[in-house]
């Protein structure tokens, strides 16, 4: 295409394709700002005394690791499993109430793993929780139920918590397929199933390996709630030895070897993800006929209803119980609408500005890499524009680390303050705006810009003035996906935040952690709907809400 | 089109005014603290011409429900200083202490044993300061050269639920904890706990290393739980979950207070055993710190009458300071034989027992 159109412009043209210098300065050094942390951490794992590295590779690195891609492997089998079906039962089947539960199906986005899994925690713990003890009280004798802590249960929660990643990466695969193919291959003779895997799934492949590498990487970057279930990875490890002796080389350690890991994940997705290009016309789309689930059609509706109810019906009644008997009970009231820096507001207002400041910030630097990547592509702009996504592959714990070690000796004037947090946030969290902002670019074409800039506009003016109120939507979802991970951020904040300063995942993790529960569930759920408004948003701009 | 870049930019100037008004809030802060606490400072005793002001900066190894009442006790007679707490674990926040050491942030380190603060004063991270009325307060638990100053003393006990065990099951020594009938039955604090990494030290220096190893490798072995905390095993040994708990005192009587049905064991005290095994929180004023003034006035609130029989009264632990009568139920030390530790060594090998834990692969 664009071979096609340098043919048919003459001085505008040559001028958009030629590199720009000053853009790709700005999105080298954009680079080079998401590059400062990681580097570090590799340099201060390699520069480890030999000591740390033997004592750690004896002890303890094999188990982590093995723990650590158990439960990697585990949850993103468990959440391709549930993501695909549930996106097939809604878009392709006579479902009764799909269009509902669609929405339903991808709002525990919204609910940060861990609140969910101490609503679960506290309602399944063996012995002590909610329903082992109604059971008992029912049946005069306790009745085994399998235990949500360890492995299997760390499997299960964050399989609830990460499988809406799948579904709608799946769904909207589902509703873009083309009728006709899965025609042709039944009237070749193939049978339903042999469509199913010889024609849908390798069509959906490209959007279900996009969804297993989001939740790998959420995976092992997770913390609260391995933490929680007491089942310990790597991540949760390098807090551990945080909070252990006064050295951090074995923290730094496990930092680098985990980000290593992040990184071959990301890899092995380039590799596998293959050439594999599937084309369709847009003019003759037409809708799937819907299969007809028979007498399966209930036992479906249960199915997917279970799935809603343990990842957003129950948690969401558990986190609403709670809180009216906190407004009820004047003493936890009391603790919860304090003044000061531990009252409500203060904290539901660092939150609130942490997070929409780390997304203006992570948008606005997406937006020269994104540029560069799309209009000038070359071998330099793809490696930048890879370079700044690899903030997806540090976990929290890591980018904490970090910049706790680099802020103190190079920016002292920033140490301990709440800016710190944002520029995490902004680490962390840029892949999502860079990945939007390159999308919304590469929908638009660059002729308009070629128009402005032949009628005299400079590239800042063709930019402010014609590119950016074009590629605004886009660019907004993208700064909205920041704000909403931002907020639900634990590990960094926990580590980062100054003396005082607390956001409501903070806030709801001390309190729950200590057993607080009434106390931390009306932050908890402020946290969940604030998150999950811009989340209808956006899911009302995909059309998942039709 | 133009009405998107109107919202772009709207939302870029609300953000740009959110975080100057964060930054702003520091000020509004301290008065309404003090609008809110007038009606309580009425009744305090307030000495007059010294008051303090600015911003305290307290990092703290005691959870917040154990530290909170105490620091809303003394800004409810100093409303003129603004409290910033950070709570986290004793050596996550030794970690930060040493951190910090060229660009100080904290003004006060309050820690759960006596370890953690002995070995950061021997790096010099602390300032020395000696509190009015400290003289009441044993010698041994003075930091040397006053860096820090001991406050409360705590022991370290098992909890049990005397629904699902009776008196006479009961354990009467940490030793005990291994015998298989208590297996998968028995809840302890991980290693991340300053308390259990105390205790943890002070064995080592009672019984040596080979054997705390022994007996560690049998917790595990015996499929001990260990939390994150000592709430949670509370909580649990409460509830039933677990039939034993080993736990710091207090917990024991926070449990009792809400109800449940436990009893407790001051281990170790038959002939030949190595006796209670005891602790104390500490407080240091950090070297630099920002607001040393507040800070010292915050020392001499903690180590006063008024501050220690918060500790007693809120918390059921045993003040240092000599002459404030303990909480009515707990049981006074005198009653025990205590297990003899030296500070200085065990903060020095303070390391070898973080290698121990990591050794047995403790969690």
């Amino acid at each position: 295409m664009q071979a096609i159109r340098t043919t048919r412009f003459s001085l505008p043209r040559r001028d958009l394709l030629r590199t720009s210098p000053r853009l790709t300065f700005a999105a080298g050094l954009i680079a080079l700002f998401v590059a400062v942390p990681l580097a570090y951490i590799f340099i201060r794992a390699l520069g480890a005394e030999p000591d740390a590295w033997q004592r750690l590779l004896q002890a303890r690195m094999w188990k982590l690791m093995g723990n650590t891609l158990a439960l990697v492997v585990a949850v993103t089998s468990g959440a391709l499993l549930t993501g695909v079906s549930m996106a097939w039962l809604t878009e392709r089947t006579n479902l009764p109430g799909r269009k509902i539960l669609r929405g339903m199906l991808a709002l525990p986005l919204a609910i940060p793993a861990y609140i969910g899994g101490i609503v679960h925690l506290t309602l399944l713990r063996p012995r002590g929780g909610f329903i082992p003890q109604a059971l008992e009280a029912i049946f005069g004798q306790p009745v085994p139920l399998p235990s949500p802590i360890g492995f299997w249960g760390a499997a299960f929660i964050l399989t609830l918590f990460t499988y809406p990643y799948v579904y709608l990466l799946s769904s909207a695969a589902f509703h873009r397929l083309h009728a006709s193919m899965e025609e042709v291959a039944r009237t070749l003779g193939r049978t339903p199933r042999q469509v199913l895997w010889q024609v849908i799934l390798p069509a959906l492949r490209p959007g279900l390996m996009a969804g297993a590498l989001l939740v790998a990487l959420d995976i092992l970057a997770e913390y609260g709630t391995v933490a929680l279930l007491r089942y310990e990875t790597f991540s949760s490890a390098i807090f551990i030895q945080l909070s252990g002796r006064y050295d951090r080389s074995a923290a730094s350690i496990l930092s680098g070897v985990l980000v290593g890991m992040a990184i071959f994940i990301l890899w092995a997705e380039l590799r596998l993800q293959g050439k594999a290009r599937f084309t369709q016309m847009e003019s003759n789309w037409r809708p799937v006929p819907l299969a007809s689930l028979g007498k399966w059609r209930l036992p479906a509706f249960f199915l997917v209803l279970a799935v809603v109810s343990a990842s957003l019906l129950v948690p969401m009644t558990v986190l609403i119980v709670w809180s009216i008997r906190a407004f009820l009970d004047s003493q936890t009231l009391n603790m919860v609408f304090r003044t000061g820096s531990l009252g409500f507001g203060s904290f539901a207002w660092n939150s609130l500005w942490t997070s929409s400041l780390a997304a203006t910030v992570a948008v606005t630097l997406s937006l020269p890499v994104a540029l560069l990547s799309v209009r000038h592509p070359s071998r330099i702009s793809r490696l930048i524009s890879r370079f700044c996504q690899v903030g997806y592959a540090i976990p929290g714990v890591v980018i904490a680390l970090s910049l706790v070690l680099l802020v103190n000796r190079l920016l002292p004037f920033l140490y301990a303050t709440p800016f710190v947090v944002v520029i995490a946030y902004v680490l962390r969290h840029m892949p999502q705006a860079i990945r939007s902002s390159e999308s919304a670019i590469n929908q638009l074409s660059p002729s308009l810009e070629e128009a402005a800039r032949s009628l005299g506009r400079t590239p800042l003016q063709t930019f402010l003035q014609v590119t950016l109120p074009l590629v605004m939507p886009g660019i907004l979802a993208g700064g909205t996906l920041v704000f909403l991970t931002s907020l639900k951020e634990l590990p960094a904040t926990l580590l980062l935040r100054p003396a005082g300063f607390d956001t409501l995942a903070v806030r709801v993790w001390i309190w729950a952690v200590d057993g607080y529960y009434m106390q931390a569930a009306p932050a908890a759920l402020f946290l969940v709907i604030t998150a999950a408004l811009p989340l209808y948003f956006l899911l009302r701009r995909e059309r998942i809400f039709r | 089109m133009s009405a998107r870049v109107v919202v772009y930019i709207l939302i870029l100037t609300l953000t740009l005014s959110a975080c100057r008004s964060a930054r702003q809030t520091e000020e509004p802060e301290p008065a309404a603290t003090q609008v809110q606490d007038t009606s309580g400072s009425s009744t305090t005793t307030q000495t007059a011409g010294d008051e303090i002001s600015g911003r305290l900066v307290i990092y703290s190894g005691r959870s917040e429900p154990l530290i909170q009442p105490v620091i809303d006790a003394f800004n409810a007679q100093h409303p003129g200083v603004e409290i910033l707490l950070k709570a986290g674990s004793n050596s996550e926040i030794a970690n930060a202490l040493i951190e910090e050491q060229a660009n100080p942030q904290a003004d006060v380190f309050i820690t759960t044993e006596l370890f953690t603060v002995q070995s950061l004063a021997a790096q010099g991270i602390f300032q020395p300061y000696r509190p009015a009325g400290v003289e009441q307060i044993p010698a041994e638990f003075i930091g040397p050269d006053n860096q820090w100053i001991g406050l409360t003393r705590r022991a370290r006990v098992i909890m049990y639920n005397t629904d699902l065990v009776s008196p006479d099951e009961a354990p009467e020594s940490i030793f005990d904890l291994t015998d298989p009938k208590w297996k998968g039955q028995i809840a302890a604090a991980g290693s991340t706990n300053g308390s259990m990494q105390a205790q943890i030290a002070a064995m080592r220096q009672l019984n040596g290393e080979q054997a705390t190893e022994q007996w560690l490798r049998d917790l595990i072995a015996n499929e001990v739980t260990f939390f994150g905390g000592h709430t949670d095993v509370r909580k649990a040994v409460g509830a039933g979950e677990f039939k034993l708990g080993l736990v710091n005192h207090y917990y024991f009587y926070l449990q009792q207070e809400e109800g449940s049905s436990v009893d407790i064991v001051f281990p170790d005290q038959g002939e030949g055993q190595i006796g209670l095994i005891t602790n104390a929180t500490a407080v240091a004023i950090v070297k630099e710190a920002p607001n040393t003034s507040a800070a010292q006035t915050f020392l001499d609130f903690l180590v006063s009458p008024e501050g220690q029989k918060l500790f007693a009264e809120l918390n059921y632990e045993y003040p240092l300071l000599s002459g404030i009568t303990l909480r009515v139920g707990v049981q006074p030390l005198d009653d025990f034989r205590l297990a003899d530790v030296d500070v200085a060594r065990a903060a020095q090998e303070f390391e070898a027992t973080f290698d121990l834990m990591e050794k047995v692969g403790m969690p």
